[in-house]
């Protein structure tokens, strides 16, 4: 069974947020929701990285284990997602993931959050594929389809890749590889990694 | 266990499977180079390692949007699971054992000389209505904050997660909507007690006594006893710790972040679960414990003997400002149904 | 099938028995025969009445300090009731859909949760005072302790079912509504419609009969 992965490549990430773009229009996701958000530190420094991070499906979800109602499951594929009829909205999972892929419709005093969304790596969710439910809850289904996520598939430099853990490190392996030397003098050129005196 | 496998996980976002936890700071590098470790930097920058937290930019905007890995958030949830839940059922647990083995012990603390049925005012309307809207508020949020917090691991099991997810859902909404009454109501305790809940002297006899539960004999007590004040102390400020964090965690409005969240969520539940363990011994006795305690409560009147016996010093004062009232004159304040008969009987 | 039930029959029984009810509650009233009034005329009648209707709301000079918790609440319990009845958003929804065929302005959500806890702490409040008064103790009947447990159990069901994802919670509210409704007209709930025309009805007596009321 594949074990389904998002990488980022910080090397390549040209903070297009066309990742963003792409998976709000696929999902059809309302207003205030992001599945998906780069991130740009030392914004117009040296030094500056962007990555693209949305749920990582972590095999050992911390969402899963702080969910009072323990709405969360793990698919065969290793993806993580959760059962929107079974959530209740209290925002203990924002709380307890570390990347701030859950996301509420709502923010406002005493407002019910309404129901969390989050990246289901295209997924679906618990209901039948393709049913007008699951497209209505959890957005498009493309796994079922054969199709990876769209974020990854439409990413222009590549930087963003999804899929079975074991391509991706391959594909990202040859990367380092033809980088050179620089694997640990990252961002650089080969003769000037060298330490000098 | 847990985290090792997440770090394994983020690793693998990162240009090269860095094993560094952060390059030394102020360290001098050779001629042409920024850093020795630009990898090992941004991995310990992103991962919150050095001194002060790294916020990123992002054009999605939100709460934390521009923080990439917010590490605290899986020791909280970890907390929370583990230490808090085990901990909390094995307080209440121990709370009812320890209630069950003090009955059996001493039994119900009775009067000497028992009841007299004359009566002395101790509480106003207005103090009882108080007293009781706080009690009734402070329950429903205790049940249903307990229901949230023990509901997987107790509930789950026997509802079904379809079932509970309802108890929960019900549960999270009135527990945010009534949350606030507790405040208010909790204010209106401050107000309305907090002249006679003033510690003075003798208080530390009783402390030194054990309330009268070591030993034999009754300790002498005002209107209020060391105990009864303490309990006022805590409930008032705990309780005012509680409606706060409490607050903060119902209203998401002012860009707290998620560490704040967190540890106002720990606050929270710790300080509401020792309100709770406390507030069963109070409970207990107020009620079952000790004889003649829930009158004052309920009607507003107690037996002189108990005054008397639990606070001495305010019996006397009664005695001496002749406030006590007839078993006969008592029935007919309160208005047990035996008034109706004789109010009747005097008019025809 | 419970939902079927409390979605569709039930609610047009329950929307029958309150309107008829009500309708026939007030004509009974109307209807009622009176004693001639032979007194004296000494004021009149129909500014007395208007008075009346609003100097009740305000209470009576001597008692303001003995039952201030009592108006406060009460004031805090009926305006939020009104408010969240009228003007909470899945009400304002629900009566355009399924009873008026229009709608208007709902409060913004935090308003409708603010005027709830009004409720809520009016409500707990009043009943408290109920029971622990020995004077309201005695008057209260148990048509009052009923009524009171009905507009709360309404109200906390509501309350319950906030989030309006949940079909179940929203059908306990639903059926609480229900029974509340058929309850409503015979019983002290009707002081919705009567209190008007009651303290009218009073302050004409009154007016006419020259007693400062």
């Amino acid at each position: 069974m594949a074990r389904m992965k998002f990488y980022c490549d910080a090397e390549r990430c040209i903070e297009c947020n066309a990742c963003v773009t792409a998976c709000k229009n696929e999902h059809e996701i309302p207003w205030g929701v992001n599945r998906r958000r780069v991130v740009t530190i030392k914004d117009g420094e040296a030094g500056e990285r962007s990555l693209s991070v949305a749920c990582m499906h972590c095999s050992d979800a911390p969402c899963a284990t702080v969910c009072p109602v323990d709405c969360f499951y793990t698919t065969g594929d290793g993806i993580v997602l959760h059962d929107k009829d079974i959530c209740i909205g209290c925002g203990y999972c924002f709380y307890a993931c570390p990347f701030g892929a859950p996301q509420f419709p709502e923010e406002a005093a005493f407002a019910s959050r309404g129901k969390m969304d989050k990246c289901t790596f295209c997924a679906g969710g618990p209901e039948e594929d393709h049913s007008s439910d699951e497209t209505r809850k959890y957005g498009r289904n493309r796994l079922s389809e054969g199709k990876l996520p769209l974020c990854a598939e439409m990413c222009s430099t590549k930087a963003l890749l999804s899929g079975d853990a074991d391509v991706i490190s391959d594909i990202y392996r040859k990367r380092v590889i033809n980088r050179g030397a620089s694997a640990f003098n990252w961002g650089v050129s080969f003769d000037n990694a060298k330490i000098k005196g | 266990m847990k985290i090792q496998t997440l770090l394994l996980l983020l690793c693998m976002m990162l240009p090269q499977f860095s094993q560094a936890d952060g390059p030394p700071k102020k360290q001098t590098y050779p001629e042409g180079l920024l850093s020795l470790n630009p990898g090992g930097e941004l991995w310990s920058d992103i991962r919150q390692r050095g001194d002060s937290v790294l916020d990123g930019t992002s054009q999605v905007k939100g709460v934390d949007s521009g923080i990439l890995i917010n590490a605290s958030g899986v020791e909280w949830a970890n907390f929370r699971v583990n230490e808090l839940t085990t901990y909390s059922s094995i307080a209440l647990a121990a709370v009812f054992v320890l209630i069950f083995l003090f009955f059996l012990i001493r039994g119900k603390v009775g009067i000497e000389g028992g009841l007299s049925g004359r009566m002395v005012k101790r509480f106003t309307d207005y103090e009882r209505i108080v007293h009781w809207t706080l009690a009734v508020v402070f329950l429903f949020l205790a049940i249903t904050g307990l229901i949230l917090l023990l509901g997987r691991p107790l509930l789950i099991p026997l509802f079904g997660k379809e079932v509970f997810s309802l108890l929960a859902s019900a549960s999270k909404e009135s527990h945010n909507l009534v949350g606030p009454l507790f405040l208010v109501s909790l204010l209106m305790m401050l107000f309305s007690f907090v002249r006679r809940n003033i510690y003075e002297k003798g208080d530390l006899t009783w402390l030194l006594k054990g309330g009268g539960f070591i030993g034999d004999g009754h300790v002498s007590g005002g209107f209020f006893n060391m105990g009864e004040k303490t309990w006022y102390w805590i409930v008032i400020l705990i309780g005012l710790v509680v409606s706060v964090t409490g607050l903060i965690l119902v209203m998401p409005i002012f860009g707290q972040g998620r560490i704040i969240m967190e540890i106002v969520h720990v606050i929270h539940v710790i300080c509401a679960l020792a309100l709770i363990v406390v507030s069963i011994g109070h409970m207990y006795m107020g009620s079952v414990g000790t004889e003649g305690t829930l009158e004052g409560m309920k009607t507003g009147y107690v037996d002189i003997n108990w005054a008397d016996a639990h606070h001495d010093r305010w019996g006397k004062e009664c005695h001496e400002k002749d406030l006590i009232i007839s078993a006969e004159e008592y029935d007919k304040l309160v208005g047990t149904s035996s008034v109706n008969e004789a109010d009747g009987s005097k008019t025809t | 099938m419970i939902e079927n039930l409390i979605d569709g029959p039930l609610w047009y029984l329950s929307l029958a028995v309150f309107s008829l009810g009500v309708l026939w509650q007030l004509a009974a009233i109307l209807f009622a025969s009176r004693k001639p009034d032979l007194s004296v005329a000494r004021g009149s009648a129909g500014s007395s009445a208007i008075k009346t209707v609003f100097s009740r709301f305000l209470p009576h000079r001597e008692m303001r300090a003995r039952i201030g918790i009592q108006y406060i609440a009460g004031y805090l319990f009926h305006l939020g009731l009104f408010a969240l009845l009228f003007f909470a958003a899945p009400h304002v929804l629900f009566l355009e859909e399924n009873l008026l065929g229009f709608g208007w302005t709902p409060m913004p959500h935090w308003a409708f949760i603010v005027s709830a806890q009004a409720a809520f702490l009016g409500l707990i409040i009043l009943w408290l005072r109920r029971l622990m008064n020995p004077a309201t103790r005695l008057i209260s009947t148990r048509d009052d302790h009923i009524a009171a447990l009905l507009t709360f159990v309404v109200m906390l069901t509501g309350c319950l079912a906030l989030l309006e994802e949940f079909t179940a919670l929203r059908l306990l509210h639903r059926f609480t509504v229900e029974l509340w409704l058929i309850y409503f007209p015979f019983s002290t709930l009707m002081h919705a419609f009567t209190f008007v025309p009651s303290r009218a009805f009073t302050g004409a007596w009154f007016g006419r009969r020259g007693v400062d009321a």
